[in-house]
């Protein structure tokens, strides 16, 4: 199917240059998945923090008094940011497509794919979608009670903190693939990163307790060192998805290693035929 | 799969770090690379933990001397010794298997189990009394560090039993051996044992 | 040569299931003529305590509730159809089955608020304000895996083999302006009366008739590959198809 093709422009500009990827690149279908993944995430967290002021969160001891001044002083950005959200949020659904994937080139049994697949595609509506409806709602009328304020307040933030079970057993689900894997598709440190991962969901429970201290849902371990290690292993598994494109050859065996990019452009357009 | 593992071409038993080649020389770093990822991060994580918890008891050091009187040294003593006779049997365990007999090293290795089974028992035992005594994870701050630094271990040392379990299971059968495998995991093990050495310095000794 | 395989059964059962959404939509007292966002908390309370509203706000969710999920077997049939196309990976299919759950999902969720709604009517106006608030926003906000699928769809369409497409071109078109339509519902919590408030005529009116749209258009596009299917002979295109389960 790509045999015929020329080679990619190397000297056009970068428009051209992915204009020829969109139409040629095998792998192209991957690529969608792991850019819109990658680009999801920079919204999302420009969104989040910057504009919504929904993270880092504000504290869970505040008063009645307090949280209806902190919803009408954020009131355009909640809105406008949660807007969003609401338009982008199905971009979650290629990065989980992506991560079944790599379980689906793994030499695990296919029931690995589906139910990380099915786990994650709920996931967005406790862990991210309800927190957005509801502080929505908050925002949406300046003059509610602030009692009923307080209560969308905790509603939203402890859905989105709380929601663990989901990631935790994904995270092991993902993790117990790698590591039973013999196709090589994911390096065996990366499997044991999704243990701590999971482990994380653990440490965040105590936020469903405590109003104050280094357990609430903003806390120092409970949110800080928790995003720290949320924020690695994002770091991780975007690197290790990246890897699995690049090295991806379409078949049923161990994945090759990584291979220099000219050789591996060569190789794509001359090796890999329908 | 051959009785002592070497470096194999095979995408081997979950013990060959990717991209090995049969003319290889041994490694030197005994266990994966890949467990060590692991144990690194861990530490990190748990060292964080450690400096939130100093930060905040300096921060109130009186009300935090007056809740650690309420923990027993005997029996943090005790858990030490335990899990340290473990890290023991496991070590024994590796070197078992290294030299080929295997009997020995799943013996080893139930026994390690059996330790840690009674660490186990003797921190959920500590627990009930603690909380019957009206210190609960909630009752004051110094015992919210308790309860979470020692709940976060327990949940690794039920892990460790799940490798324990892997490694017997491995053992068991002539095709399933490796000593890749029993390395690196003991390696895992020995962590939950220093792991529990700075908690318990933390927890019951410095005061 | 039939095949037995219960897709065509499942077809048919979206024009059952339309109809009684339909019935649902017109039997609720707040659709026909969208319940206004600036409605106050007096107006809002009257709205469930009204006798005639009542039985009509109960039963038309229950309806909502019982047969919401009713969508999902066409999203399916839609996802059978992508993996029949010439990709490369199965990728794109994942894509959809992952987005398949959300949309009724959340549907369903803005429907417990209604009937929690209908279900204390003499409760504080406050609360039933809050209840219905919840209700309406959780159902115009309710679109993110809307705009993703028809998106995953045009895309599909797009890496498709160009001879031999499984769904035609215009279909891409069609669901790209269908994602676009869905847009402006996602900021409807800036305007509470106007052209953007949930009542009004994007978030509402526009969001709404593209969704029937969507379903109409993807039904008889998918209804058409089935028989198609079915008429040149059984499994025809799996045989070529690069992608496996």
């Amino acid at each position: 199917m790509t045999g015929e093709t020329a080679e990619p422009a190397r000297s056009g500009s970068p428009l051209t240059r992915i204009a020829w990827h969109c139409r040629n690149n095998p792998k192209r279908e991957l690529w969608f998945a792991w850019y819109t993944t990658v680009i999801f995430y920079n919204i999302f967290f420009i969104v989040f923090f910057p504009v919504t002021h929904a993270q880092p969160p504000p504290h869970p001891y505040w008063s009645d008094a307090l949280v209806a001044n902190w919803f009408g002083h954020n009131r355009g950005g909640l809105l406008i940011g949660f807007g969003i959200i609401f338009t982008i949020a199905g971009a979650t659904a290629p990065q989980n497509a992506l991560i079944a994937y790599s379980m689906r080139r793994m030499s695990v049994s296919r029931v690995f794919p589906y139910a990380y697949l099915v786990m994650y595609s709920l996931s967005a509506i406790p862990g991210l979608l309800l927190l957005c409806v509801v502080l929505s709602v908050g925002a949406l009328r300046p003059g509610r009670d602030p009692a009923q304020l307080h209560w969308l307040y905790d509603f939203g933030f402890l859905s989105y903190t709380g929601t663990m079970g989901i990631f935790l057993i994904g995270s092991l689900v993902w993790m117990l693939a790698i590591l039973l894997d013999k196709n090589r598709v994911m390096p065996k440190w990366f499997g044991y990163l999704n243990l701590c991962n999971a482990l994380t969901e653990v440490v965040v429970a105590p936020a469903w307790i405590f109003h104050a201290g280094v357990f609430a849902w903003n806390g120092l371990i409970s949110w800080w060192v928790d995003m720290v290690v949320f924020g690695i292993y994002t770091g991780a598994f975007l690197m290790q998805l990246r890897n699995l494109i690049r090295r991806e050859d379409f078949g049923d065996g161990p994945l090759p290693g990584l291979v220099k990019k000219p050789e591996a452009m060569a190789a794509t357009l001359a090796g890999t035929a329908p | 799969m051959t009785e002592i593992a070497q470096a194999s071409p095979e995408p081997g038993a979950g013990a060959q770090p990717s991209g090995k080649t049969a003319g290889e020389p041994a490694r030197v770093v005994p266990g994966q690379p890949d467990m060590w990822v692991l144990v690194l991060f861990e530490s990190l994580l748990f060292t964080a933990y450690f400096a939130v918890y100093l930060f905040h008891r300096t921060a109130d050091s009186e009300a935090f001397l007056r809740s650690q009187a309420q923990l027993s040294a005997w029996l943090g003593t005790l858990d030490t010794l335990l899990l340290l006779a473990s890290s023991l049997f496991m070590l024994w365990c590796v070197q078992a298997t290294r030299a080929g007999a295997f009997r020995s090293a799943m013996a080893n290795a139930w026994i390690t189990g059996l330790l840690g089974v009674a660490f186990l028992v003797s921190k959920v035992t500590e627990w009930i009394k603690l909380v019957r005594g009206g210190h609960s994870f909630t009752a004051n701050e110094f015992f919210q560090y308790y309860f979470f630094l020692t709940g976060i271990h327990l949940l690794h040392l039920l892990i460790g039993f799940v490798v324990i379990g892997v490694i017997i299971y491995q053992l068991r059968s002539p095709a399933r051996r490796s000593r890749d495998l029993v390395e690196t995991y003991a390696v895992y093990w020995h962590t939950v044992d220093l792991l529990w050495v700075l908690i318990f310095s933390l927890l019951y000794v410095v005061r | 040569m039939r095949r037995a395989d219960g897709e065509l059964i499942l077809l048919w059962t979206m024009p059952v299931v339309a109809v009684i959404w339909i019935s649902a939509f017109f039997l609720f007292p707040g659709f026909a003529h969208p319940m206004s966002p600036s409605m106050t908390a007096a107006q809002v309370a009257a709205f469930y305590r009204d006798p005639a509203h009542l039985s009509r706000i109960r039963y038309s969710m229950i309806l909502f509730n019982w047969f919401a999920p009713g969508l999902i077997p066409l999203l399916m049939l839609i996802v059978m159809q992508v993996r029949r196309m010439a990709h490369r990976t199965p990728i794109l299919s994942y894509c959809l089955l992952a987005c398949s759950a959300g949309g009724p999902a959340i549907f369903l969720i803005a429907d417990v608020f209604w009937l929690l709604a209908a279900f204390q009517p003499a409760r504080d106006p406050q609360l039933t304000v809050l209840f219905n608030d919840l209700a309406w926003m959780t159902f115009t906000t309710a679109v993110p895996f809307l705009i993703a699928q028809s998106l995953f769809i045009a895309l599909a369409i797009y890496l498709d083999r160009p001879g031999r497409l499984v769904f035609r071109r215009w279909v891409a078109f069609f669901n790209i302006a269908v994602a676009a339509a869905l847009v402006p519902a996602a900021f409807t919590g800036l305007a509470l009366t106007g052209p953007m408030a949930w009542n009004g005529l994007l978030p509402f009116w526009v969001k709404n008739i593209a969704i029937a749209a969507w379903i109409v258009v993807m039904s008889v596009v998918t209804g058409q590959n089935i028989y198609r299917e079915r008429s040149e002979g059984s499994a025809p295109q799996a045989a070529e198809a690069p992608v496996a389960a």
